[in-house]
């Protein structure tokens, strides 16, 4: 409309000033646009950048954990080994090296006698550490029984109640999901009895849909989710590592908190089904 | 030096689109000389002009776009586009003036997808930095191109006789021109971005920590 009016007055000093203004105002614009989008972008990429950085050096972390694990425990077995099975297999040899030296039948029967109360104690020995890697319940009957059998020694102790209970138990999970859970739930309760002074440990187990849950109730001073997440960033704290290892490798997830009534803490896991186990 | 840039990466269809643009530019640059040699109306040239170039970026969005749900309408806004450029032509300027009115909402309509596309960036999660990437310098070409040319061209229709108007036509139409070609020549020197698969890294320390706990 200004345009018709500029032109019918024949001012086309105004037209020059309307065609230079709006061009260079549309061009602004259009700069001003562009501007915006890269710079915020670039701020966006930065900080997704920094993000993935922070889950590179979280996954770092786990690996180290996961591996100093399994030093500690290699060493651990090495000094059973060498400390306590190595001299008993040593003085059994003596035993029976004193066979070949005393010709005496009653000598030599209290030898063999020695060496062979000798040799039982290594064979005990070498299945208490069998039974420290594998649990034999575990691989014989399962995680229900494993953990009452686990849970029944905790007992006999006298010190904590501990109690647990698996509702749905038609569909096992695999051996290795199993073993994982255990390891992870043997972690958990021996923290909760060495920090926590609970008087009492339930354990609750159950499905729904494609997920298995198990949650742990005790009143001992437990931990909630955002304490939980600043242990397992700072360098010590190896078990919990391991737990949140051990979840990553089952796909599940961990959650610490407390009930309403502020009594009870809470430790539940979350565990995908694998199809087809029987 | 456009074919060369072209030839081996056939493939991607929005740099075909401005391949086959780049061409109607130059060929209708050819014509237009022509008919200005012979002292004929050149007014179905610009309102082919008009019609082709909003089908070329029309095409341009239509490949460029992610699927879902602005894909689907730029059809419909190009058959639109059609309808209206045919009356405004025929009808109202009768084949004898500046499709002013048509250029505007070409303009307006192109821009808008230019909006809508950098918004789309803006909220994306794409780990490339946006200016990487051949389809923004082809969308910062039609923003720039055509938010500075809109005011000539609304205008052009009824002042195209004004000598002093003219002259600021040449220079402002020549400036953008030249600024498009090199944005567009920046555009066809991108290399194409190798696409990487951000899960296989987690996949391999997954594979990694797996092991390392079974044994």
């Amino acid at each position: 409309m200004q345009m018709y009016f500029l032109q019918a007055s024949g001012n086309t000093f105004g037209l020059s000033n309307v065609l230079i203004f709006g061009t260079i105002g549309m061009c602004v614009m259009a700069i001003t646009l562009v501007s915006v989008v890269v710079f915020h972008q670039r701020r966006v990429i930065k900080f997704n950048k920094q993000l993935q950085k922070i889950e590179e050096e979280k996954q770092q972390m786990l690996l180290k954990a996961s591996i100093n694990f399994q030093e500690e425990e290699r060493q651990r077995i090495a000094a059973d080994l060498h400390d306590d099975a190595g001299p008993l297999l040593a003085t059994a040899r003596l035993y029976l090296n004193e066979n070949l030296i005393h010709q005496e039948p009653a000598v030599q029967l209290q030898s063999i006698f020695s060496a062979k109360q000798i040799i039982d104690d290594t064979i005990q020995l070498i299945r208490n550490i069998s039974h420290s890697l594998m649990p034999p319940t575990l691989k014989n009957f399962g995680l229900e029984s494993a953990i009452k059998d686990l849970f029944e020694k905790i007992n006999g102790s006298g010190v904590i109640n501990a109690s647990a209970r698996f509702h749905d138990t038609r569909d096992r999970l695999t051996e290795e999901q199993e073993l994982l859970v255990f390891r992870i739930l043997q972690e958990l309760v021996t923290n909760i009895i060495k920090h926590s002074s609970a008087g009492f440990i339930h354990l609750t187990q159950n499905v729904q849909g494609n997920f298995s849950y198990f949650r742990i109730h005790h009143d001992g001073k437990g931990i909630l989710q955002e304490e939980f997440e600043k242990l397992n960033y700072d360098s010590v704290g190896l078990g919990l590592k391991n737990i949140v290892s051990r979840i990553k490798v089952l796909k599940g997830s961990i959650s610490f908190d407390i009930d309403s009534s502020q009594t009870y803490y809470k430790v539940t896991i979350e565990i995908p089904r694998e199809p087809g186990n029987k | 030096m456009f074919f060369l840039f072209f030839k081996g990466r056939e493939k991607e269809k929005t740099l075909r689109v401005i391949f086959y643009y780049i061409v109607y530019c130059i060929i209708n640059e050819a014509i237009g000389y022509y008919l200005h040699e012979i002292n004929k109306s050149d007014f179905i040239l610009f309102a082919l002009y008009t019609l082709l170039e909003f089908t070329f970026f029309s095409l341009f969005y239509y490949y460029a776009l992610p699927k879902k749900p602005v894909r689907k309408v730029v059809p419909i806004m190009w058959a639109l586009f059609f309808i209206f450029e045919c009356i405004d032509f025929f009808l109202i300027n009768q084949m004898n003036a500046f499709d002013s009115f048509a250029v505007g909402v070409e303009s307006i309509l192109i821009i808008l997808l230019c909006i809508y596309y950098l918004v789309i960036q803006l909220k994306g999660t794409n780990t490339l930095f946006v200016y990487s990437t051949f389809n923004f310098w082809v969308i910062i070409t039609f923003l720039i191109y055509l938010s500075g040319t809109l005011f000539l061209y609304v205008m052009a229709e009824n002042m195209i006789q004004n000598r002093e108007f003219r002259i600021q036509y040449i220079v402002i139409n020549s400036v953008f021109n030249v600024i498009k070609n090199i944005l567009l020549s920046i555009a066809m020197l991108m290399k194409p971005t190798p696409i990487k698969n951000p899960e296989q890294k987690d996949r391999n320390l997954d594979e990694v920590l797996s092991y390392n706990l079974k044994n």
